[in-house]
């Protein structure tokens, strides 16, 4: 599969061996070899593959910045990389980069019952953290599908949400302070164990940023109590219309449950056979809506949302009656990207975010384009924050396939947009949803985050070529307005 | 005399700034222009925003609204009202602080300041709620970020920038705020007569429980006198734990709360009405009503509190006896300084103390000298200074949009 990407630099191509010697002066883990470089040159999005110059493995934060700071002198190229579970290729590597994994910073460094928080090495996995907590009953509230795998150190860079992120917020919501080190090898803390960070909130800046203004090398989080009683209830209905009034009418309600997901009928089927959740069969869409707190108020709530079911026409319920059958609700739904990989060679995951009252008119648009194009389509949801993944199913060894596949994904991103949501909830721009930038943002937007990437990294060599539109590209796919005879670009680097 | 200019929507303004860029002019933003906050600047004009002002958008089963950035927060959080929501950050109404009268001042003022009330600790702080916004950048372009949907990794969060910049990055002309359900129910367990110390505890093992508390403040027996409440008593210090939810649920988590502390047994329960009037005195700072002296804002990790409060508040050897109060579960001091010390010989000791023990000292209130050349905020680190300077100049080049508000000299 072709890939826009900037230029590979010759220069820095042609001293390649002396760029690796220079490296492993700095660090005892430079892999250099085609075989051991194979295993970085993709990442979620595996549809794109690359290998890098080399592959450095730091140990510490000074490794770190001493590999930037020779980087930064040599204008070197630099792609971070946590787990490498990423969907849309924001740590795939450049052919003249050197990418930076933080595999090896993977130790919990302190649990701090008293200030709520623990402090952690980036290469931790999301799901270590509440594992370190948990025996106190505290937890860490992102909850990503990929927990087992997917480290925090990445959940920071795609600002990760998951099933609980309606109650509980996103990664930005839950992340007191980072260490990271800046393309020239400066070493900075942001924030702590205290709230709300003076001056500049370059914490929230950082999160979500995709690795494109430092490195991260030290994470603090802030840990939750976990809730006395949590029980969930499927709800199933038979139109897309239906179960989206049903969202809206929960969230107008005042009621906010901790989890809202909906899933449609084929990845039912596809996740109750692989989970065997004991998900009803004969619904087109199913609602899994978890509720929290003290005994009595989870009772009361459930009652309400099952009322509020029935005005919508409901057609299942089931409210779960222990903690083991509430978790097999979720183990379904949890196993929804594996599940299809079951039943579909290869898949693509998409990740708009729409208004809520918009879920069932998506979902009917969803339907069309999947007959227009001739392809399947599963559909989950983060009903409650309108963050939907429809996943595509294709077969990549029919490369025409791939291509309309990437083209249905568009369509679907594009309509998010026009309906007033955006190109991406929690899984981030990288370069999969890069060139649809131009949908949502015009000339002055994009610039003035391309001057903000200029503020952390004037050489633009970290992470180059993901998140921002490449102008040649833009024009190339039609999607440059041209107005009064000037692009709408006309200031963007060509980088 | 400055010169206030009040333009009347976003084009207007985008002209406005366009022509000070042009003419390296710079500006101070104001909207209601009540709140001294921030370093003293000195501007030949004032951008004035209070025209630009009006509810966009307001959908209440999306839980958001849309307004002009100049509108009154008063009049939002009144249009929020009749649908049974809130701002779930509580804001803080600075009116009292500065006029001893209240005065929310506008959304974008609110914003520009990133102050959250007491349900901060447990439900994030304003930055959390601003989705997103578009506001004029310092070159006099239009830009925007973010939208009306909760979860967005679409390019930076430019939103969590803006928020708490003190309008030194763009002037905001359109504010997205997430918005919340009102709590159905609220209750208030009272503890009188506590140490700091032992507020401490109790909120440190509080925060270790399931009951969900969503306030949790103290007062000491010599700051208590404002607070006319039938039920709390003025005489002794006050310790606060608030509890929201379905009145059942919020009964049954008040009792576990009695039972748990019941070894302190001068306790009372504040019911919804005297509950929701005393988190909103402790919200407005209305303990801090127009007082003359410098009051200053301190974050720090919860564990550290007990060691500043002794060290700089209750010190029965050096005879300190700052009026100050805890909140965020011990997480905040607010403290109110003499000005009696001109040289504020003991903010240079709290900025001490914060920077070695993680935190930070925010001064919120200080008299004119004190804005022309005392610190506002304690960061003290240059690597963060110089970035700090990159971001400004990346959003306003010629650094005309109120300069040196925060920092001097950025």
């Amino acid at each position: 599969m072709s890939l826009f990407m900037p230029e590979p630099d010759q220069q820095t191509l042609a001293k390649a061996s002396s760029i690796i010697s220079q490296l492993r002066k700095i660090s005892k883990n430079v892999l250099s070899e085609e075989e051991e470089k194979a295993v970085y040159e993709t990442d979620g999005l595996s549809v794109h593959r690359q290998r890098p110059i080399a592959v450095v493995l730091p140990e510490n934060t000074e490794e770190v910045s001493k590999v930037l700071k020779y980087c930064y002198e040599n204008n070197i190229k630099v792609v971070p990389r946590g787990a490498g579970t990423g969907l849309s290729g924001g740590a795939l590597p450049l052919k003249d980069c050197v990418l930076v994994g933080l595999g090896k910073f993977n130790k919990i460094l302190e649990t701090d019952f008293e200030n709520r928080c623990v402090v952690t090495q980036p290469g931790v996995t999301n799901l270590a953290i509440t594992g370190a907590v948990q025996h106190e009953g505290f937890y860490y509230a992102p909850d990503p599908s990929s927990q087992l795998a997917c480290s925090i150190g990445g959940n920071i860079s795609t600002n990760a949400g998951g099933v609980h992120s309606l109650k509980y917020g996103v990664t930005t919501n839950n992340v007191l302070g980072v260490e990271m080190v800046l393309i020239d090898g400066t070493i900075i803390r942001l924030g702590g164990k205290n709230l709300d960070p003076e001056g500049y909130d370059l914490l929230g800046i950082i999160t979500g940023s995709e690795g494109l203004l430092g490195v991260i090398t030290e994470i603090t989080v802030r840990i939750l109590k976990k809730p006395q009683s949590v029980r969930a209830v499927l709800i199933g209905f038979n139109t897309n219309d239906d179960a989206g009034n049903c969202v809206a009418d929960i969230i107008s309600s005042g009621i906010i449950p901790a989890g809202m997901e909906i899933m449609d009928k084929p990845l039912i089927i596809a996740t109750d056979n692989f989970a065997k959740a004991g998900y009803p069969r004969d619904v087109e869409v199913l609602l899994i809506v978890e509720l929290d707190g003290t005994e009595t108020e989870v009772n009361t709530l459930i009652n309400k949302v099952l009322d509020i079911a029935n005005k919508n026409k409901a057609s299942y319920n089931r409210a779960s009656e222990s903690e083991e059958e509430r978790l097999r609700f979720w183990k379904g739904r949890k196993a929804a990207f594996t599940a299809l990989g079951v039943i579909s060679p290869d898949y693509i995951c998409m990740d708009g975010s729409i208004p809520r009252k918009k879920l069932g008119d998506v979902l009917n648009k969803i339907a069309s384009l999947s007959k227009k194009y001739g392809l399947g389509v599963a559909n989950c949801f983060h009903a409650g924050d309108g963050n939907l993944h429809p996943l595509i199913m294709f077969d990549s060894n029919n490369p025409k396939e791939l291509k309309k596949a990437e083209s249905f994904g568009a369509d679907i991103l594009k309509y998010c947009v026009k309906v007033g949501g955006v190109l991406s909830g929690e899984h981030g721009i990288g370069i999969e949803k890069r060139d649809l930038m131009c949908e949502m943002f015009n000339n002055d937007d994009i610039q003035q985050q391309l001057n903000l990437k200029k503020a952390f990294d004037e050489k633009n060599l970290l992470n180059p070529g993901k998140v921002f539109p490449i102008l040649h590209r833009c024009a190339e796919e039609g999607r440059v307005h041209i107005h009064k005879g000037k692009t709408r670009f006309p200031n963007l680097p060509r980088f | 005399m400055s010169e206030i200019y009040q333009p009347a929507n976003e084009v207007e303004i985008a002209q406005y700034v366009y022509d000070c860029y042009q003419a390296s002019r710079p500006i101070e933003i104001s909207t209601l222009n009540t709140k001294p906050i921030g370093r003293s600047i000195q501007c030949s004009q004032t951008l004035d925003l209070r025209k630009n002002s009006g509810i966009m958008e307001y959908a209440p089963e999306e839980l958001y609204i849309k307004v002009k950035a100049g509108t009154p927060l008063l009049e939002i959080l009144e249009a929020l009202k009749k649908n049974k929501q809130t701002l779930g950050f509580e804001p803080v109404n600075l009116g009292y602080l500065y006029s001893g009268k209240s005065n929310f001042g506008s959304v974008a003022g609110t914003v520009s300041c990133n102050l959250s009330g007491p349900r901060r600790f447990k439900v994030g702080a304003l930055r959390d709620h601003l989705l997103g916004f578009t506001a004029i950048n310092g070159k006099g372009e239009s830009i925007q970020s973010g939208g009306t949907v909760v979860k967005n990794v679409t390019g930076y969060d430019l939103s969590k920038l803006l928020a708490g910049s003190y309008g030194t990055l763009s002037v905001l002309t359109e504010v997205i705020l997430k918005v919340t359900p009102e709590p159905e129910h609220s209750e208030t367990l009272i503890i009188h007569g506590l140490s700091f110390e032992n507020a401490s505890k109790i909120f440190s093992q509080v925060l270790k429980t399931s009951l969900e508390v969503s306030g949790a403040c103290y007062y000491p027996s010599n700051n208590i006198k404002f607070l006319r409440l039938n039920d709390v008593k003025n005489t002794a210090s006050v310790t606060a734990l608030r509890i929201e939810g379905p009145k059942q649920s919020v009964n049954e988590r008040i009792q576990n709360l009695q039972k748990i502390f019941s070894e302190y047994n001068d306790q009372t329960v504040l019911e919804v009405y005297q509950s929701n009037l005393f988190w909103k005195i402790t919200a407005n700072l209305e303990c801090f009503s127009n007082s003359p002296n410098l009051i200053a804002k301190i974050s720090l990790p919860p564990s550290v509190t007990s060691k500043f409060v002794s060290t700089f508040a209750e010190d029965p050897i050096l005879r300190i006896n700052n009026k100050y109060f805890l909140d965020w579960a011990g997480g905040l001091v607010w403290i109110e300084i003499d000005n009696a010390d001109p040289s504020f010989l003991i903010l240079e000791k709290m900025k001490k103390f914060c920077i070695e023990h993680g935190g930070h000292i925010t001064v919120v209130k200080a008299d004119l000298n004190y804005r022309r050349t005392g610190l506002f905020i304690s960061s003290n680190d240059e690597n963060i200074k110089i970035l700090s300077a990159k971001v400004k100049n990346s959003f306003d080049p010629k650094s005309i949009l109120n300069p040196g508000k925060i920092y001097a000299g950025i």
